[in-house]
Order: C-alpha cells, then structure tokens, then sequence
C-alpha cells in the first residue's frame, strides 16, 4: 500500500503537497473504503443471509420483505437501531459503558489492515501479519468484559467474565493451530502464505499432511469460541443469561456489537482461506490484464472466506451450546493438547518429506470426496424417511 | 460432569473473602417456562441453592368453580395446564360423573382417549422442543412446533379451537369426530413418527446436548417417591407407574401400550437425560394407542344426556387421570347444591417445583435452565 | 494413559459422528418446503376461510331467529352475555331490546351456542378481534327493539328467515346429540336380542 501511495505522489497527482499530510489522508480514506465499502454491506447481507440460512433450516420463510428477497432487511434494522434512544442505566460505570463497543469494533475492524483481497489489494503487508491478528482479537475480550462490567447488572457480569475466560483461553489452541502453517512457510505475513501454496485443493495446506488438516479444524473451532458463536454462545447465552454482555445495550450501540459479531465471523473465514485454502491462489497464464487477475482473485478469495461463514451459520443452527466448565475443558483437555500434537507432528512430517509428501495430498482430496459423498447419501436418507413436501427454490 | 456434591463451604487459606451473588431468574425471564421466579444463590456459576418463588399466575381456580357451577367450569379446567388442557377436561369431567353416577357411551370414551393423547403429543412435542431451545439448539424447537401446529390443526377441526379446547362435558364429548377425521389423524401419525426419529438423530444423541443432560439433576427412586414426582418425572427414575396402567380408567386397560422408563443409557439414572428420553419414547406411545383407538372406534352416541342443572348427591369424589406432567388429582365435595362446595386439583408440576432446591444444590446457571425444562414445569399448572 | 487416550479418541468421534449425523438433518432441511404461511397477505386464500364450521372464533347472533330463551345467558360462565327480553305490554309478544355480547370477556368456550335451539348465537370464523377501546368490544346486536322469533310447527315458510334458519341448524348439527343413557341401552339390548 505503502508503495502504491509513494507511486501516486511521485507521479504528482498530489501536487506539491507535504508527504507527511497524504500518508495520513490516505490511511483514512482506506479505512473508510474498507469499513463503508467492504464491512457494513457485508455484515448486513451476512446477518441477511443467516436469518435465511436458518429459515429455511427451521421450516420457516424467514426475512423477505424490505427490498428483493429482504436482503435490505439489515439496513432496516440498522436504521431502526439508530433511531432508538440509546439507554445508558443509571447504575451504570458511564464512561466503560459508552466505550465498550467501540472497543469491541476497534479490534475486529483492525484485522483487516493485514487481511488481503487479492494479489495486490492489502491495506498492509506486515511481517507479522498472523502475529498481528491473534494479538488484535483479544482486544474484543476487553471490549465485552468492560460491557459485561459497566453494564451494572448481574447477568452482564456473568456474560462478561465468561467471554473473558472463554477467549483468554482459546487463543491458545488457536495459536498453536496457526503454527504447523507458519513451520511450513517460515514466515508470519499473510501474502507470503498464500505464496506458499497453490490454486489447486492438493496444493493447499489444509490437505497438505493430517496434521495441518486437523489444525485446520481445530482453528476453526477455537475461532468460534473467540467470536462467541454457536456452539460457544455461552457469553450471551439468550436461555441463561437473557443477553449476556449486552443486555442492559439499546439503540446504536447494541448494533454495534451486532456488527462486530458478524464482521469477526467473516475474519475467522478469511484466516482460514489465507492459512489453509491457499487464500486468493487462482491458476495463472491465463490472462495479463493485472484488473481482470484482480478481480478473479478477490472472488476466490471471497467465496473461500465464505464458504466458512456458512458453516458458522449452519452449524449454529445445528447445534446446542456447551456449558461453560465442559468449553473450558474442551479448550485445555482436548485441543491444546491436539495443537501440540499438531505442532509435533509437522515438525517430523517437515523433517521426513522437506519438500512435501507428493501423494498424501492427492489422497487427503479424495478421503475429503468421499466424505462427502457419504454426507449427501445421509442428507438422501434423511429426505427420504421424512418424506417432505420438496422445494428448490431458494426464494420464497 | 456433574459437579453435584461439591461443599460449598470453601475455607479459604489466602483469607480472600468472596461474596454470595443472589441472582432472581424470573419472573421475565427466557427460560423460566412462563412466570416463575427463582432466587438463585450463587458462588460465581455454581449455585448454592435455587428456591422457586411461585405464585405469580395464581387465578385461584378452584374458588372459581364454587361460583360457576359443575357444567360452567369445564372452559376453566382448559386453563389449569394450558399446554395439555385435554387431560385437565377430562379429569373435571370424570369427577363430576363419578360425584353423580354418569355413565358415558363407549364412542365418548374413545372420543376423549384420542383427544387425550393428541393432547399429550403436542404438549410432549412442546416440552422437548423447549428442552432443546433452553440448552441452545434453535432448530429442534422449530421443528418440535411444527409438528405441534398439525396436532393442533387436527384438534381445531375436532373441538374449533386450538388451545383452550373445552372438548369434554359431563357425560361424554362436545363433538363427534368430523367426517374423515380417521383418514386425517392416521396421514398425520403416519408422516409424524419418523420424524420422531429424526428428530433423534438431529438432536437426542448429539454429543454436545449429551453432555449436557448426562449426570445433570439425578433423582434417585426413593427421592422421587418421598418428593412426590409424577409422571414422566417419575418414570425418568425407572419407577415404572402410569396411572393409565397401574389405576386404569375409561378404556385404557383394553388398549395396548408400553409406559416408557428412564434407562440410565448415557449417565446416571434419573438424571435429566431420562426424563427427556421418557418423553420421547411416550410420543410414539401415544402414536400408538391414537391408532389403536381409531380401529378400535364403536359407532353410537358420544354425549349422554345430564341435567342442565347437574346436581350430584351429598358427598365427594376423587379421580386421577394421567396428564402430560403426571398424576392429576381432581377431587370435589358436593353439597347437593348445583355449586361443587370446594374443588382440589393437585397437579404434577407443583410437586415437581418442591425437589428443585435440593437438586440445583453444586449444579452450574445452566443446568438450572436444563433441570427447569426438564421437570416440564408450566406456570399455570403450578400455581392453577 | 492408554485409557485416557482411548476415552480422548471416543469422545472425539462421538462428537464428530453425532455432529455429522445432525448436520444431515438440517442440510436436508434446505430443500424442504416451508411450513409455515405469510399471515395475512400472502396466503392463497383467507384463512377465515380455511377454518372448520366448528371453529370457536368471535360470536355472532342472528337475531331474525333468536326465540329469547335466555339459555344462552345462563350458561355463559362469565356472564359476558347480557339480554333483555320484556313481554310487550299490549300484544303480549316477546321484544328483544337488548342483546350484547362482551367480546373482551368471552373466553370462545362455546357453552352458549351449544344450549341455543335455533343455533342463533353460534361462532363465526372470524378471530381477529383487536380494537382501540374496551367499550368497542362489545357488541350490542339490538339497534331497535326487535320481536323474538316463534318457532313454528313444521317447515319454516317465511322466504326471509327460513335460509337463517337453515344456516343456525347447520351450526346446531355440528354438536353432538345428547342420549339418554338407560333408554339408549334397553334399545341397544332390545336391538342384541
């Protein structure tokens, strides 16, 4: 980003002006593209989609009326929510209370400085990038634990301290999930991953040993645990809890925690596609215009970040939550010490092949195939036992 | 994990002095099934005690039926236990025809079992579809209500309502099934119980639900006796007893069904887990005495005629009828008057709500929520 | 260790299979035809219409044939009915002057339809009874003193009334015929023998 600014200035787009005024210009103008552009769309269309998702799920029709198919239906209630009189309770810790969800959006929205889109479009390149991430997240920890605290209420407390422990706690599997991948590549930057895998699905290095596929998964798992998805809602468990964190929130700022919600869902995607999807790899040679390549690159990317957004909202509407003693010892029983064994074993697997086993990739594709072929004869026996009235049409 | 048993009178070697969180759940609050309150105790997540504080949806029933007379309070037993008003019909019902010597023709009696276990289906479906919503699945419950809302459809076609049914009199049914009513009830049985066992596969063994239920609240036999639990409560501790069975009444004994128990199949037996299952199972149960009952059906009248006003002779009766949540006492004194001079329904949740205490006693906020749900206490048949 | 190892591996596949297994289910869902309807404007037909004849919904009392037995006002448990009925001083004749209904009060339990001889008041199909003011939920039937209906012997002729009645008896229908018990049985004997 830095050189593409320092092109711009040396062509003389902006006249004389002093470089020290457009560094920050143009950080701003960014982060506004990004958050106005990129985020806010896509988190009502992924709140949109999801209400979808699980309405169809749940034998319902489910939003569909503001715009075509409801998929205004996020701006609606966004526009509502602002509307709202923002309540702060009286007994309330004012100050931690109004800054709490900035906090909390603060630490997601910063992510994307190191996510990249494509080949070319990354606000950052850090040499540090992954680093960057698993240290940024925890910042939405504080951000609800403040809430949970301020909130002056007794089921906020109990949500925030939950979320506490709950995302102190995962970023530990979660960064030893990470660190087969870094062993891989031998660096942190998230281009300088993608550059290390390929287009194709054997060449990715979620099929590139066992080890890295069960990281995969274990980082998946620790990743909704850190943005308090299903199975993990447990900070703002609705049956328990009422709100969790953010019952005593109304009007904007109960937004706000809405919008982190679901933009942290679509970072934990986009990790996963940079660190084992082979991020936005697509086959080369096929064209020179470094546009369309673009172009092409972000779909993939996009759809690969995606694809595991969906999953996030489809195992939410699959599973019940967990209680908060067995998440703990999901966390310290089971996957940290898989992350070590994941650790342990690419270390060997690095030492026995250097380059990379040539087979056991093509074979993680096919056991992958076949897995999923046995999942759509299941979803068959399912249909056919229940004998539904069937409807293919995704609107309604 | 259960954390049952755990002392709570930690002495603490560092001196650092914790304090007691008293938390009120209810009387608004997502999981507490309707208008309960309770005053929970906690040392951070575990509880020290849970002390139900009943009352809120008192309509002092029962006074109302000394000012409304024996025919007159039938619309108001709808509302004892609204999820399962078809067993409180037929409890008002079947005391008031034993208090006055009515007999009530064969096709009545299998008019009121059929409407009985439509009504128990729905309210079974309800209790395990709020069980899963209260541990965090969404999906099951909806699922659970859809199949509630076509036994509901097929009880509005029976009786023109949906909820507050009001089907029974004394001496029999309001209606006669509706032409085609055999053919409805058996398309919907018949697309009904596999879906039973999806709904098995989508939630019932799942690992994460499991663990949950497992080891959680676990009532031993005796206790379930001495705290008086009944119902699928009881049978939950694999304490075999239906009233249907053990102290039959209308044409139960010529039916054919078994009275599910609790197992222990995955923890403790007893525990919250077993009186889920037991709900379960008494679905298909209930599938199949409404088959039964619909090849077995007479032809002939449905209502016996009973005076406008029904006067009962001096003295009381008493029967007990297996509602959806267990053994419902209904008792009345007659004074020869057309008022009852006092009625007394006893009812299964209330008891229910006395061993909350004692098992919420070292259980976690959340098992809290799983034991509410799975005791299948209602507000109003608590507090009536 | 082997032990713990072992318990590690069951419970990972127990989830693993069972979330499997779950996740079958729900996908299956996605081709499955929603339950439920787009209340109230995108339904095929109304659903007031879809209802039952016997369906508990707001009462309705047509008045052309209401003989002024008061049966209806005696057995409403809550009283939500009130009728005046005075003898006309002059012709003898019964007048209805007042027929009003409290629909706020009226728990829908039908005791009231179900002891009218002509079927008179019965329930209509209608259930969307929201409104503004308490005092707009009762319904006064009676705007001018009315006469009450005499049943006839035989067939109605009356061409105004006779499709009224016509309708009042199909809601009659819909209830089941009271029997006496110990005449229904010597016939049932009588018929056996």
């Amino acid at each position: 980003m830095q050189s593409f600014i320092d092109g711009l200035i040396a062509s003389g787009v902006f006249g004389g002006l002093p470089a020290e005024a457009i560094y920050p210009a143009m950080m701003f103008l960014f982060a506004s593209i990004v958050v106005f552009g990129f985020v806010l769309p896509l988190v009502t269309i992924t709140i949109w989609l999801e209400r979808r998702v699980w309405s169809r799920i749940q034998s319902r029709v489910g939003p569909n009326r503001v715009g075509p198919q409801g998929v205004l239906q996020g701006l609606a209630d966004g526009v509502k929510n602002i509307l709202k009189e923002d309540v702060v309770p009286d007994a309330a810790d004012r100050p931690l209370f109004v800054f709490a969800p900035y906090l909390l959006v603060w630490g997601f929205l910063a992510t994307f400085v190191v996510i990249p889109f494509s080949s070319a479009l990354v606000i950052a390149d850090l040499n540090v990038g992954i680093l960057y991430i698993v240290a940024i997240v925890a910042l939405s920890a504080v951000g609800v634990l403040m809430a949970g605290w301020a909130s002056n209420n007794k089921w906020s407390l109990l949500g925030g301290i939950r979320s506490a422990a709950q995302v102190v706690s995962y970023e530990i599997p979660a960064g030893l999930a990470l660190l087969p991948v870094v062993l891989l590549t031998g660096t942190l930057s998230t281009q300088g991953i993608i550059q290390a895998q390929g287009w194709a699905p054997w060449d990715w290095f979620l099929f590139h040993s066992p080890f890295t596929f069960i990281a995969a998964f274990a980082f998946y798992i620790s990743a909704l645990a850190e943005t308090n998805r299903t199975p993990f809602d447990i900070p703002e468990a609705e049956s328990e809890l009422v709100a969790g964190f953010a019952t005593e929130y109304s009007g904007f700022r109960f937004a706000l925690f809405f919008l982190a919600e679901w933009g942290s869902l679509y970072v934990t995607g986009a990790i996963m596609a940079v660190l084992f999807l082979g991020g936005w790899q697509i086959p080369t040679g096929w064209t020179n215009n470094t546009v369309v390549l673009n172009i092409a690159q972000l779909t993939v990317f996009f759809l690969k970040a995606y694809f595991w957004v969906f999953l996030a909202m489809w195992i939410r509407a699959t599973l019940p939550r967990i209680r908060v003693d067995q998440m703990m010892s999901l966390c310290w029983k089971y996957l940290v010490p898989l992350g070590f064994v994941n650790l342990v074993g690419t270390a060997v697997w690095m030492v026995i092949w250097p380059e990379g086993n040539t087979f056991v990739p093509y074979l993680m594709v096919v056991g992958t195939l076949a897995l999923l072929v046995i999942f759509f004869r299941r979803v068959l026996y399912h249909l056919r036992r229940a004998k539904p009235e069937l409807y293919f049409n995704p609107a309604i | 994990m259960s954390l049952a048993g755990y002392e709570f009178e930690v002495q603490r070697d560092d001196g650092l002095a914790t304090e007691e969180m008293t938390l009120n759940m209810g009387p608004q609050h997502p999981s507490t099934h309707g208008v309960l309150r309770f005053v929970v105790k906690a040392d951070g997540e575990i509880m020290r005690t849970a002390l139900p504080d009943i009352g809120y949806l008192h309509r002092s029933i029962e006074k109302i039926s000394e000012k409304v007379g024996y025919h007159g309070f039938m619309p108001y037993t709808d509302r004892v236990d609204y999820v399962s008003a078809m067993q409180c019909n037929q409890g008002w019902a079947m005391v008031c025809e034993r208090a006055a010597g009515i007999e009530v023709p064969r096709r009545g009696e299998f008019c009121r079992v059929i409407a009985c276990e439509l009504g128990r289906i729905a309210s079974h479906l309800l209790s395990v579809g709020t069980m899963v919503m209260d541990i965090g699945g969404m999906t099951p419950f909806t699922h659970a209500i859809r199949e509630r809302e076509k036994v509901n459809n097929l009880l509005e076609d029976l009786c023109g309502a949906r909820l507050t049914f009001n089907y029974m009199r004394i001496g029999g049914v309001a209606w006669d099934l509706p032409p085609g009513y055999t053919e409805q009830v058996t398309a919907f049985l018949d697309q009904f119980e596999p879906l039973i066992d999806e709904y098995n596969d989508l939630i019932s063994y799942n690992k994460i639900y499991v663990e949950r239920l497992a080891n959680v609240a676990a009532v031993s036999k005796e206790e379930a006796i001495n705290y008086n639990l009944v119902g699928p409560n009881l049978r939950g501790c694999g304490f075999q007893y239906d009233v249907r069975r053990d102290e039959p009444y209308s044409i139960y004994p010529e039916l054919d069904f078994e009275v599910p128990v609790g197992t222990g199949e995955v923890g403790t037996l007893g525990d919250c887990f077993d009186r889920y299952m037991v709900r379960i199972k008494e679905l298909k149960e209930s599938c199949k005495i409404v088959r039964q009952c619909l090849e077995m059906i007479p032809d002939g009248p449905v209502l016996a005629r009973v005076a406008k006003k029904l006067k009962p002779p001096v003295g009381d009766a008493h029967v007990r009828v297996e509602a959806s949540r267990g053994d419902m006492g209904w008792y009345v004194v007659s004074d020869g008057s057309e008022f009852p001079y006092r009625t007394k329904i006893r009812t299964g949740s209330f008891s229910a709500m006395s061993i909350v205490d004692k098992l919420s006693r070292g259980l976690m906020i959340a098992d809290l929520i799983a034991l509410i749900a799975s005791l299948d206490v209602v507000a109003p048949e608590v507090d009536r | 260790m082997a032990s713990s190892i072992g318990q590690y591996l069951k419970h990972a596949k127990d989830a693993a299979a069972t979330i499997f297994e779950g996740m079958s289910v729900t996908m299956s869902h996605f081709v499955r035809k929603p339950y439920t309807i787009q209340y109230p404007d995108r339904t095929a037909v109304r659903v007031q219409d879809t209802l039952p004849l016997r369906y508990r919904g707001i009462l309705e009392v047509d008045l052309e044939i209401c003989t002024g037995c008061l049966a209806c006002e005696r057995a409403c448990p809550i009283d939500c009915i009130v009728i005046d009925a005075p003898k006309d001083k002059v012709t003898r004749a019964m007048l209805l002057s007042r027929f009003d209904i409290d629909i706020a009060k009226c728990m829908y339990c039908g005791l009231c339809s179900e002891v009218c001889p002509t079927g008179s008041i019965h329930h209509t199909t209608e259930f969307e009874g929201a409104d503004y003011s308490l005092e707009s939920m009762i319904r006064r039937f009676v705007k001018d003193p009315v006469l009450a209906y005499k049943a006839k012997k035989g067939e109605e002729t009356d061409p105004l009334i006779a499709p009224i009645l016509d309708r009042g008896m199909e809601f009659l229908a819909e209830w089941a015929e009271p029997v006496d018990m110990k005449k229904y049985k010597k016939d049932q004997e009588e018929a056996a023998s």
